[in-house]
């Protein structure tokens, strides 16, 4: 397996009225070809902006970002069009992803217009039909606007849109969770198979746990810009170490009767990271925390192979 | 096969055709645009339509009451005032017409480059913008017409230059609310460039208030111009214009009520009928206005 | 069995837009008894929300209109009621928590204003009573007393629900509607929220009609369900009976569509197909064109609501006769 993309020590930081906001603050990731990896967090955990800085629809603050081996984090204009291709992303709201005057066959010839894939009328058109098909959508659907079409048709064209330049890498920002759960479910089908068929990976942002427990291979959890746990999706939900990895799998509400009765209730609510102080960004919240954790920044490391975590209480938590 | 049997559509029709069902359903609006509609035929036809030249002289039959020869009377030259008034019409729409191409071109374009780009540029173009709504338009519009110097031409400049501000007001809002949708994101990660997203991302969902507001805007331009040329600014004689009809009419006001009450009639329905016309477009383009 | 509160019978509502007349909520049967959590589940457009304002008499009208049906509450007619009288109803012995906690206060009042507006508008009570109220209130709810005076802004989200559930609760309604409180909150503020709205509802022996698409939601805090489908009740029973012995095939293709939490899945099974146009809704069952056990008779005709076992509601003509499917 090769590594198809690798982040070192990502930062993105945002000026706003009341001081600096740490939204993305020294995340380092790898995916591997064809393989899955899930961020999960709660909402201002910065994961939308890993995700944006990462494609470059952000400029980052500081970091390294490699795509096959290649260093692209200062990558100049001309090389970002050639690259821009290789990495696309699908969009949380199928409402306002969509240009509301554009037809579903303008949305998705669009990238090949620009790019300048398909000059040919004839045979754009029958890429465009192609990928209609591809991703579900009948072809009599050509002519339809957005407002015409249903949460899920619509979301179908965003997909296709990010096949047309056949990309390698698809940023998927939280794209089923505008979606109802039987139409989500149809959606979450399809990228799988389209994985499977086109050999994409894929970076999954959701702060729905069922879901990316569902597709992901890896999982990264965040919390409030900061890494927390970073393992393989089977190893996460056996066996998590985090605090606050924990807590936020035990508040899933479970669909079957008397799943559960205990409720691990963490106190307290995310604030945003502007400004945050020294130590834990999860001390305040945490039923765990000691002197230390509220001026000494945990450390992001391997407890065991392959599991990394950020706790300095990590090990005495869990009876290591 | 079907997909053979799917022709690709190039433009927009299904939301324009529902907001054309829309507006046909309101009463006013109709009733507005046939009164438009008149109008334009009238200026287009004005040779045919009126009975008299606009400069038609007869000083035997000055100031005549209306009559079934002269509907409108004379005025004090013993002109038609029926003709002069469709004659005027022409002047009027025109006038109208171009001058509110004229301040929605411009105005848009700042608006947009404003922003969409936001910041400095953002601020050195609103404060201009400030600058400008700071003067009371009609009267931006007399110094800029009194600098050009008088005629039609300057009229359209004048009044189309004074209204600018409202344009790129407009136009800066819609553009800085749409700028942060997920779409406008989207085209940029498949490598749209900054002129393709205005052009074809931006500007295309704010065309409803634009044309709403160019709608409004003519009969505040039509107005505006009938002001200038009622100071003397605008239209020079003998063209007929209803601005200046009102000018030299308001002299014999008191014995001669038909020389000033047609041409305002003209200007007021005018007016009326745009506005009329403006607002049943604002509610069928935009249907969540209106409750 | 307690004593019954609500029991809605036969509603229906349309919404006639543009020539179109569209059945939101079609001959509809609910019950609430006293004390008792009712979750009431649905996609989007399935009818939850129009039936959750039918029983205040929200229904904005045009374009809806509730055309057939009765809303009994205490045995009393709450469509025969006046305006006047309905006034006296909502906040008070009804009242309702709406989705979004960041509309649903108004940002230029205090939360303090907001809550002692409702107590004193239903209970003749002196201005400051009603603040000293309205701060037991926000106690109740777990926010500090002293941020009476605070404005909504001053609030986070999870907060700002809270802030919604001591108004709704300060008239100690007997039944509450709450219309996905949650959907706009993070999981571990959601969490806090579901448990406050238990603990409060089990204190004040409040009735609950609990409206989301969340099934996990439901599990946690009802027990019993309705399963809406296209403005209809497709399934209805306690929460063991729903969940543990699912009849309808949409009730079972909602639980397959979701990701399993404790077991691996490798693909979901999600139901084929798109919710139904509600201006053309197909003869027969609703559900038909998505339903992997369609039958020919599925088509023909509506099947009617049978009895499976001790009020296990069903409409499916699979449990008609025993069931006659192959």
């Amino acid at each position: 397996m090769s590594t198809l993309l690798e982040v070192k020590n990502l930062k993105k930081h945002f000026k706003t009225p009341n001081g600096l906001l740490h939204a993305v603050d020294g995340v380092s990731l790898k995916i591997e070809t064809q393989k899955t990896l899930g961020v999960v967090g709660e909402s201002g955990c910065g994961k939308s902006t890993l995700g944006r800085t990462i494609v470059h629809l952000l400029p980052k603050t500081s970091g390294e970002i490699y795509f096959e081996g290649n260093d692209i984090t200062n990558i100049n204009k001309a090389d970002l069009k050639a690259l821009r291709p290789n990495m696309q992303m699908i969009f949380q709201d199928p409402y306002s992803s969509l240009n509301p005057r554009m037809s579903v066959f303008q949305t998705i010839s669009e990238p090949l217009i620009i790019n300048r894939v398909e000059t040919d009328r004839s045979k754009l058109t029958k890429r465009v039909f192609e990928l209609m098909d591809i991703v579900g959508l009948s072809s009599d659907l050509a002519n339809s606007f957005p407002h015409e079409l249903d949460g899920g048709r619509r979301q179908r064209i965003g997909v296709a849109r990010a096949l047309a330049l056949k990309p390698k890498f698809i940023v998927c920002d939280e794209p089923v969770s505008a979606l109802d759960v039987s139409i989500q479910a149809q959606i979450l089908n399809l990228m799988q198979d389209l994985q499977d068929e086109l050999g994409l990976t894929y970076l999954f942002i959701t702060h729905d746990l069922s879901v990316v427990k569902h597709i992901s291979d890896d999982i990264l959890v965040m919390y409030m810009g900061k890494m927390v746990e970073y393992t393989s999706s089977a190893q996460l939900f056996k066996n998590r170490l985090h605090p606050y990895t924990k807590a936020l799998l035990a508040a899933v509400p479970i669909a079957e009767v008397g799943a559960k009765k205990e409720r691990s209730l963490l106190k307290g609510e995310i604030s945003s990271p502007v400004n945050p102080k020294p130590g834990c960004r999860f001390a305040s919240r945490c039923a765990h925390a000691k002197d230390k954790c509220r001026t000494e920044e945990p450390l992001f490391e391997a407890v065991t192979e392959g599991h990394y975590v950020a706790c300095h209480y990590v090990k005495e938590i869990n009876q290591l | 096969m079907s997909e053979k049997t799917v022709a690709i559509k190039s433009r927009n029709s299904g939301m324009m055709r529902d907001a054309l069902v829309r507006l046909f359903r309101n009463k006013a609006a109709i009733l507005g645009l046939i009164i438009i509609v008149v109008l334009i035929l009238s200026a287009i036809f004005a040779d045919i339509v009126s009975p008299f030249s606009y400069d038609e002289q007869d000083l035997r039959q000055r100031f005549l009451a209306p009559s079934a020869e002269h509907f409108f009377g004379t005025d004090e030259y013993g002109r038609d005032i029926f003709s002069r008034i469709i004659y005027g019409s022409r002047t009027s729409l025109l006038v109208g017409a171009i001058s509110v191409t004229i301040s929605s071109g411009i105005g848009t374009i700042l608006g947009a480059i404003s922003g969409y780009y936001g910041n400095r540029v953002d601020n050195i173009i609103m404060r201009l913008i400030d600058v400008m709504l700071a003067i009371p338009n009609i009267l931006l519009a007399i110094s800029i017409a009194a600098t050009l110097g008088p005629g039609i031409v300057n009229v359209m400049i004048a009044v189309g230059i004074s209204s600018v501000p409202g344009y790129a007001r407009l136009v800066r809002a819609s553009v800085m609310s749409l700028r942060d949708q997920e779409f406008i994101e989207a085209a940029r990660s498949i490598g749209a460039n900054d002129a393709r997203i205005i052009l074809r991302h931006i500007l295309p969902n704010c065309m409803a208030p634009i044309i709403v507001q160019a709608t409004m805007s003519i009969a505040i331009a039509i107005l505006s111009a009938a002001a200038l040329s009622f100071l003397g600014l605008g239209v020079q004689p003998p063209m007929a214009e209803w601005g200046s009809m009102l000018s030299n009419g308001r002299a014999y006001i008191r014995d001669y009520w038909w020389v000033v009450t047609f041409p305002g009639v003209a200007i007021m329905s005018t007016v009326f009928a745009f506005n009329l016309f403006g607002d049943g477009l604002r509610d069928a383009l935009d249907p969540r206005l209106k409750q | 069995m307690r004593d019954k509160l609500l029991e809605i019978k036969k509603l229906k509502v349309i919404y006639s837009t543009d020539g179109k007349v569209v059945e939101a909520v079609n001959h509809i049967d609910l019950e609430i008894h006293k004390g008792e959590a009712l979750g009431l589940i649905g996609e989007t457009g399935a009818g939850k929300t129009t039936t959750a304002l039918s029983i205040l008499n929200l229904i904005p009208n045009p374009p809806g209109k509730i055309v057939e049906g009765e809303i009994c509450y205490n045995g009393q007619n709450l469509l025969k009621l006046s305006q006047k009288e309905m006034r006296a109803v909502r906040g008070n012995k009804i009242s309702m928590i709406f989705q979004d906690p960041m509309t649903a206060l108004n940002p230029v009042m205090t939360v303090g204003d907001q809550i002692a507006e409702v107590i004193r508008l239903h209970q003749k009570m002196p201005r400051n009573e009603a603040y000293i109220k309205a701060q037991e209130m926000l106690e109740t709810v777990g926010i500090p007393g002293n941020r009476l005076k605070d404005f909504p802004h001053q609030f986070s989200g999870g907060m700002k629900q809270r802030v919604v559930i001591a108004i709704s609760l300060a008239c100690n309604p007997e039944l509450l509607i709450a219309d996905e409180p949650t959907t706009a909150l993070d999981v571990t503020i959601q969490e806090q929220v579901l448990d406050l709205m238990e603990k409060l509802q089990k204190e004040f022996n409040t009735s609950l009609l609990m409206i989301t698409h969340d099934l996990g939601v439901v599990a946690e805090v009802c027990e019993t369900v309705a399963i809406m489908y296209a403005g209809e009740i497709v399934e209805y029973g306690t929460i063991e009976q729903v969940y543990n012995d699912t009849k309808h095939p949409y009730t079972r293709g909602l639980f397959d569509s979701i990701p399993k939490f404790h077991e691996d899945v490798k693909r979901l099974k999600p139901i084929k197909g798109q919710m139904p146009n509600p201006a053309h809704l197909p003869v027969g069952c609703n559900f038909a064109d998505r339903c992997p056990d369609v039958m020919p008779k599925c088509r023909e005709s509506e099947p009617v609501v049978i009895d499976v076992g001790q009020n296990h509601l069903v409409k499916c003509y699979k449990y008609v006769d025993g069931g006659d499917q192959a």
